[in-house]
C-alpha cells in the first residue's frame, strides 16, 4: 500500500519543479539554458523527424497534462499535432491564451509569406516560413523572449533567468562573430533543397535558394520537376544539394548523379544527426557546409 | 514640378554667374547639391501624399465579425462499388442470430436504412461538414453534419470544457463514444472503406453516436493512463434502446428510464523505442428496447444487454513518413431479456426468454510505405453466436468471417484514393443458406478548408 502510494506521490512531488514542455529540440536547449536547475524540460517532437509530421502518441498527452507551461514554434508548424494533443490533455495551463503559453513565432519577423494561400499551392504556411531558429541571429531574440516568458510566470527566480540569459546572449555573441567570419565569403552561393527548411540560415549568410526538390512545399518529387531541375542546375551551377534529414534522398541522389553535384544533408535541429548534441553544434555543423 | 525647379535653379545660377570659370564651376556643384536636396524633399512631399491618400477612413467594416469565424472544413466521401450479388438481394441478407440486412439498403417499417457503399456501381456516402471553435474561455464546441442521400443528420454537437485541470475533461452534447478503439473515429479516418464487421453488425454504422454526457480523467502519471465513463441516452437501433415497443396505451414492454446507456473504459499507452503500444478495455451496459415490427417474420425483443471490447494497437515507425502497425479489437455481448413474437396486425403470438452471447474481432496489419502509398489487410471474425431460446441454444452458425486487402493512394494529406477488395463469408440468405459476397471498392475521400489534425 505504501509502496503504491510513494508510486502516486512521486510524480506530484516533481510539481515542485516547474515543467516546461516545448514541442521542438531546439526550444527545450535555449529554455533549459536560461532555466537551468529550476525547470525541467519536456520536449515532445524527436529532433530526427519532420517538424511537421510528428506522431501525436498518447505518451505526449501525458506530458502535455504534467506541463505547468508549453512553448511552441508556432507559425503553424505544429498545426498538424499539437492540437489534439493540447485538446486531449484537458490543461488549462496549456491552452493557447494561458500565459503560460507561449507562441515563439510571435516575437520574430517571418519571410517567405505567400501573397495568397490556397492548397493548390502546395501545404503553405499561410504565415510564412516557421522555420525562423536556423538564422542564428533569431536565437537571441527567442532566447529573450523565453527569458521573459520564464520570469513572468515564476517572479521569484527572474534574476536567475536574467543571468543565465546575460551569460547565454554573452556566448553566443562570440559564436555568431566567428560564423560570420567563416561565413563571409559564401555569399551569393547558390543552393538546391528539398524543402525550404533553411530559408533563415540562407537568409543571414546571403545564400541563394535557386530551387526546390518538391515541385510544391508538401507535395512528393514527380520526374518532370526532377528532370527540369537537373536542366536548372547545369545551367545554374549551384553549389550543393542541401536535404533535410528525415525525407528521403532517393531523388536527391539520382539529380546528385545526374547532375554532378554533391548532396549535403543538413541537420534542422538538435538531435537531428548523431553529432548535433546542441544549439553550437547544430551551427558549426551548418556553417562548415560549404567549404 | 522637379524638371521644372531644376532649370530654374540652373537658369538663375546662369544669370547670377561670375565671369570667372572656376567660382562659376563650384557654384554649380554647390547649386547641383542644392538640387539633390530639394529633390529628395519633393519625394518625401510626394510619398506621404500618396500615403495619406491610400488610408482612407473605412467604415463599413466597424462592426465586422469575420475574425470569429469557426474553423470549417468539408469532407466528401464517393465509391464506386462493384459486388457479386445484386443491390435486390444484398439488402436481405443477415448474418444469423446477429443482425438483419447488414450491406445495401434495407426498409425497416418507414425507415430506410443504408450502408456506406450502399449500391453497386457509384455512390456518394457523404458530405460532411465540420464546424468548431472556442465559445468563450471555458469552452469549445464542435459539430459535425452528415450531408448524404438519406438526407442530414446531426452527427456529432457537442462543448468540451477546457479549464477544469487536474486532466479532467467533459463533455455534453451529441458525440460518438469513446468506447474501444474505432467507435470516436470518423469513417474518413478508418483505414478501410467499411467498418469491421463485428462493430457493425453489434452496434450499426455510427457504432455508439449518443447524446449525453462524457467525463475524462487523464493520470498524473508519465505513463499514459486515462479513464472514461459516459451516460448516455441509450438510442442505438441493434443493441441498445429505451422507448417503449408495442402501442402506446398498452406496450408489450415499457419504456426504460433515461439515460438508459452507460459506458465506462481504461486506456493506457507507452513507447518503445520508435514504438508506441496503445491499448484499453472497455464496457457499456444499457436497456434494449429492439422493435423489428417491420420485418417479414415480425418480433420485438426487451432486456438489458452488456457490451465487453478489448483494443490494441502496436504501431512502429520506420520514419516521419512510413510505419507498419498491427491492430485489433475484440467484441463480446451479451443480450438477456424476452422475444415477443408478432402476427401481422402487431398482436404477440408468443414470447420466448432470449439469451445472445456473441463475440467476434477483427485484426488488420498496416504497412505506410511513403507519403503517399499504405497497403493493409484485415481479417475478421463473429467466431461466438450462442443464441439460447427458452434455454435451448439454437446452434446458429459461428464460423462468420471476412477478408479484406486494401491499397492507399495520397496526392496529398487532404485527398485518398483507396482501392479495396473483401471477402465476406458472414452472410445467409433468407433461405439459411451461406453466401459469400465478393466486393470490391473504389473510394475517394477528400477534404478541404481547415487542417484536420489526427488524434492517435
Amino acid at each position: 500500500m505504501y509502496k503504491l502510494l510513494l508510486i502516486i506521490l512521486t510524480p506530484l512531488a516533481l510539481f515542485a519543479h516547474m515543467n516546461i514542455a516545448v514541442s521542438y529540440p531546439y526550444i527545450g536547449a535555449i529554455t533549459k539554458s536560461i532555466g537551468a536547475e529550476h525547470i525541467d524540460t519536456i520536449v515532445l517532437a524527436n529532433g530526427n523527424w519532420d517538424p511537421h509530421f510528428i506522431v501525436p502518441r498518447p505518451s505526449l498527452i501525458s506530458k502535455v497534462r504534467n506541463a505547468d507551461a508549453l512553448i511552441m514554434n508556432g507559425a503553424q508548424l505544429e498545426i498538424g499535432w499539437l492540437p489534439p494533443l493540447i485538446k486531449r490533455a484537458a490543461n488549462p495551463k496549456t491552452n493557447v491564451n494561458a500565459k503560460t503559453f507561449l507562441n515563439l513565432s510571435n516575437y520574430v519577423a517571418l519571410i517567405n509569406k505567400p501573397q495568397s494561400v490556397n492548397r493548390s499551392g502546395g501545404d503553405l504556411h499561410p504565415d510564412g516560413n516557421p522555420h525562423f531558429h536556423l538564422n542564428p541571429n533569431n536565437i537571441l531574440v527567442l532566447a529573450k523572449t523565453i527569458k521573459e516568458f520564464l520570469s513572468s510566470i515564476d517572479i521569484e527566480h527572474s534574476d536567475i533567468y536574467e543571468k543565465n540569459y546575460a551569460d547565454f546572449s554573452q556566448e553566443w555573441n562570440k559564436k555568431l562573430t566567428l560564423w560570420n567570419e567563416k561565413m563571409a565569403d559564401k555569399k551569393g552561393t547558390k543552393i538546391i533543397q528539398f524543402h525550404n527548411v533553411l530559408a533563415y540560415f540562407l537568409e543571414a549568410y546571403g545564400l541563394v535558394n535557386i530551387g526546390a526538390i518538391e515541385p510544391l512545399p508538401g507535395i512528393p518529387p514527380s520526374s518532370k520537376h526532377t528532370l527540369n531541375l537537373i536542366k536548372l542546375i547545369e545551367d545554374e551551377k549551384p553549389y550543393a544539394i542541401f536535404h533535410d534529414v528525415y525525407h528521403s534522398t532517393k531523388t536527391a541522389q539520382f539529380i546528385s548523379s545526374k547532375a554532378d553535384i554533391p548532396l549535403i544533408v543538413m541537420p534542422h535541429d538538435v538531435g537531428a544527426l548523431e553529432s548535433v548534441e546542441d544549439l553550437t553544434s547544430l551551427f558549426d555543423y551548418l556553417t562548415s557546409a560549404i567549404k | 514640378m522637379k524638371k521644372l525647379i531644376c532649370l530654374l535653379l540652373v537658369a538663375s545660377s546662369f544669370l547670377l554667374a561670375d565671369t570667372d570659370f572656376d567660382q562659376l564651376k563650384t557654384q554649380m556643384s554647390k547649386q547641383q547639391l542644392t538640387i539633390q536636396k530639394l529633390e529628395e524633399k519633393i519625394e518625401k512631399l510626394e510619398s506621404a501624399n500618396l500615403i495619406q491618400e491610400q488610408t482612407p477612413q473605412i467604415q463599413s467594416g466597424a462592426f465586422s465579425q469575420s475574425k470569429f469565424l469557426p474553423d470549417i472544413s468539408l469532407i466528401m466521401d464517393a465509391s464506386y462499388v462493384n459486388r457479386n450479388k445484386k443491390d435486390s438481394e444484398i439488402g436481405h441478407l443477415e448474418v444469423p442470430g446477429v443482425i438483419h440486412g447488414l450491406l445495401g439498403s434495407h426498409s425497416d417499417g418507414d425507415i430506410t436504412h443504408s450502408t456506406y457503399n450502399a449500391n453497386s456501381g457509384f455512390n456518394l456516402n457523404y458530405a460532411e461538414l465540420a464546424i468548431s471553435s472556442a465559445v468563450d474561455p471555458f469552452f469549445t464546441m464542435d459539430a459535425i453534419f452528415h450531408y448524404s442521400q438519406n438526407g442530414v443528420e446531426i452527427e456529432e454537437a457537442y462543448i468540451t470544457s477546457t479549464v477544469l485541470g487536474h486532466g479532467l475533461k467533459v463533455k455534453m452534447g451529441k458525440f460518438l463514444s469513446n468506447f474501444g478503439y474505432l467507435t470516436e473515429k470518423h469513417h474518413h479516418l478508418w483505414s478501410f472503406s467499411d467498418m469491421p464487421l463485428v462493430y457493425q453488425s453489434f452496434l450499426g454504422l455510427h457504432a455508439i453516436n449518443e447524446t449525453g454526457l462524457q467525463l475524462q480523467w487523464t493520470a498524473p502519471t508519465d505513463t499514459y493512463l486515462m479513464v472514461g465513463a459516459e451516460i448516455l441516452q441509450g438510442e442505438n437501433e441493434q443493441m441498445f434502446g429505451r422507448a417503449a415497443l408495442g402501442d402506446e396505451e398498452n406496450p408489450i414492454a415499457g419504456e426504460s428510464s433515461a439515460p438508459s446507456l452507460f459506458v465506462a473504459y481504461v486506456k493506457s499507452s507507452f513507447d518503445i523505442g520508435d514504438t508506441t503500444i496503445f491499448g484499453g478495455i472497455s464496457y457499456a451496459s444499457g436497456s434494449s428496447r429492439l422493435d423489428y415490427s417491420g420485418l417479414e417474420e415480425p418480433y420485438v425483443f426487451s432486456g438489458d444487454s452488456s457490451l465487453y471490447g478489448i483494443d490494441l494497437l502496436a504501431k512502429h515507425y520506420l520514419d516521419s513518413y512510413s510505419y507498419i502497425s498491427l491492430q485489433g479489437e475484440l467484441l463480446m455481448r451479451d443480450m438477456d431479456g424476452v422475444q415477443y413474437d408478432l402476427n401481422a396486425t402487431g398482436d404477440v403470438v408468443g414470447n420466448a426468454n432470449l439469451r445472445k452471447k456473441q463475440a467476434g474481432f477483427y485484426t488488420q496489419l498496416e504497412y505506410q510505405m511513403n507519403q503517399s502509398y499504405k497497403v493493409g489487410f484485415r481479417y475478421e471474425s463473429i467466431y461466438k453466436n450462442d443464441v439460447i431460446s427458452d434455454g435451448i441454444n439454437q446452434n446458429e452458425a459461428n464460423n462468420l468471417d471476412k477478408y479484406s486487402a486494401m491499397l492507399e493512394y495520397r496526392t496529398s494529406e487532404f485527398a485518398r484514393f483507396s482501392l479495396q477488395y473483401s471477402r465476406n463469408n458472414a452472410l445467409y440468405n433468407e433461405d439459411g443458406v451461406q453466401q459469400s459476397v465478393n466486393t470490391l471498392i473504389f473510394q475517394a475521400n477528400i477534404a478541404i478548408g481547415a487542417h484536420g489534425a489526427h488524434s492517435f
